[in-house]
């Protein structure tokens, strides 16, 4: 017995050939921005948690007529009595000369500059401090102090990973778009193309809806198939850049390793996808059949 | 005729193909359960266009068609689907699809009304012995004879039971004695209750079997005619 193909033959269509390549390589981009909005979405939470709550009091070393420690002493005593600060802690000359090695190197130490006195100051949760008005207090009993608000980088941070989300999701909505209009379009063709064989369905008595499925099953299997390949292929390129970035290092770039979660995310978009394709291809075969009497 | 007992009505029907002109006019006829009838004209009279109506490929420009009792002029397209499913046609040009067996393409509209698998086979095979195609079951329309594409489509048009069967031309392109046996296969169905209507242009045919006959011409139909020793 031979064996049964389907009531319309869709598998020769040449339109249709082209479906697997399309669906993939729009879940392979779809992946990558997927995975590039995700990955900024966790750095500007961890640039939050870091920043947030913390302030840095720079001092001058050659200010005004009193020496560097005086001048410190005063401004960390200004400090501890100011409402809102939970902490205030001198960073160590150790610390300063390690901050100081990408740029001077590790001589750094010996190399007899004049460096300013930093001063680590932490925020109660919740506590809004004038940084302004702060910075004015503080200059007037020690000259040459300087208050490095970190709020000014929070918002710029925040600022710029939601844009960079904003434009990954767009990226990700211009892809589906696309991947319908092809849908859509390599439908209508296997529509035109089989016009016959849906007529005789259509005049046997099938319903719109079997016809449909005709089609939505060929849709499924040939996008199921993109989808897969363009997901491991994004993957791996994800995979590939989490690797190359932690090689990097120094915090330049943000942390590419996904979690758990994460990946389920990115797992969900090609079967989201292949969905979205079936969908589309039921709709446009019954809004197209229901032009027939 | 105007009864409980009829299965097609036309009242006053005019039909037209999108903007050209009129093709049928002022159409008006009903056919019993059961009957049997020849439409006849030249090419181009219509006949076609009057099955279309019947088996709701097309709906009037004007007028009513009632099938099965149901005004189809202006039935929800969804409620046709349930109709189209009592009616068989024997299209002209056959319409098998190539790419499916013999027994694929009878079985095509139990698997539109939803038949399970073994339930089907089981009938197809039969239904296709009794076209005398059991050889051919898994064969494709391409490699069958014009006389063996015919049967397989007759096959399709009854093998789910249909309440009317309409054949377009169906022995326009068989030997006479194909055409013969066909007609005896019609008449068959007809004998265990199923309105058969018969587009053709074969007189002889038409004078061996003497049922009623309309005549179309120019959109004009008159009938039926009833010859003396016909059966309604």
């Amino acid at each position: 017995m031979s064996r049964y193909v389907g009531d319309v033959p869709l598998d020769n269509d040449p339109a249709s050939r082209y479906l697997p390549w399309t669906v993939g390589l729009l879940v392979f981009l779809a992946t990558l921005a997927l995975a590039v909005g995700m990955v900024l979405s966790t750095a500007g939470d961890v640039w939050r948690e870091n920043l947030s709550g913390t302030l840095t009091v720079q001092v001058s070393p050659d200010a005004g007529d009193e020496t560097l420690e005086m001048r410190v002493n005063r401004v960390i005593d200004l400090l501890k009595e100011t409402p809102g600060v939970d902490s205030v802690q001198r960073l160590s000359a150790e610390r300063i000369d390690e901050l100081m090695e990408p740029w001077l190197g590790s001589q750094a130490g010996g190399l007899d500059l004049p460096m300013p006195a930093l001063i680590d100051v932490s925020v109660s949760d919740g506590a809004e401090i004038d940084i302004e008005a702060l910075a004015i207090r503080l200059a007037e009993a020690a000259p040459g102090t300087a208050v490095d608000d970190h709020a000014v980088w929070l918002r710029r941070l925040s600022a710029f990973a939601g844009v960079a989300e904003t434009v990954a999701f767009a990226v990700i909505v211009v892809i589906l778009l696309s991947a319908v209009s092809t849908v859509i379009f390599t439908t209508r063709t296997g529509l035109a193309i089989h016009r016959e064989v849906v007529e005789v369905l259509h005049l046997m008595g099938a319903q719109d809806a079997y016809v449909a499925r005709q089609f939505q099953r060929h849709a499924l299997r040939l996008s199921g198939i993109g989808a897969a390949a363009g997901f491991v292929a994004g993957a791996a390129a994800v995979q590939a850049l989490g690797f190359f970035g932690a090689g990097i290092g120094g915090g330049l770039l943000p942390d590419f390793s996904l979690s758990a979660w994460q990946w389920g995310g990115l797992v969900a978009l090609p079967v989201a996808a292949t969905l979205l394709v079936v969908a589309t291809v039921g709709f446009t075969v019954t809004r197209t059949l229901n032009r027939m009497p | 005729m105007n009864g409980v007992s009829e299965i097609v009505r036309f009242e006053n029907v005019g039909m037209r193909y999108r903007l050209g002109a009129e093709v049928l006019h002022d159409v008006s006829f009903g056919l019993p359960a059961g009957s049997f009838h020849f439409l006849t004209g030249p090419s181009g009279a219509g006949k076609s266009s009057i099955l279309r109506l019947m088996y709701l490929a097309q709906r009037p420009s004007r007028g009513s068609v009632s099938m099965f009792g149901r005004d189809v002029s202006t039935l929800p397209r969804a409620e046709l689907a349930a109709l189209r499913r009592r009616i068989g046609v024997v299209f002209q040009d056959f319409r098998l699809l190539d790419h499916l067996s013999a027994l694929d393409n009878v079985a095509l509209p139990l698997r539109v009304a939803g038949a399970r698998g073994d339930h089907i086979r089981e009938h197809v095979a039969e239904l296709l012995r009794w076209v005398g195609l059991e050889g051919q079951i898994d064969d494709r329309p391409p490699t069958l004879s014009g006389g063996e594409q015919q049967r397989v489509a007759i096959a399709r048009a009854v093998i789910s039971r249909p309440q009317i069967l309409l054949a377009d031309e169906p022995t326009g392109n068989v030997d006479d004695d194909i055409a013969l046996r066909l007609m005896y296969l019609l008449e068959e169905l007809n004998k265990i209750g199923t309105t058969v209507v018969v587009a053709t242009h074969n007189e002889s045919l038409i004078e061996r079997f003497r049922h009623p006959r309309f005549h179309i011409e120019d959109g004009l139909l008159t009938g039926p005619h009833v010859r003396p020793e016909s059966r309604p």
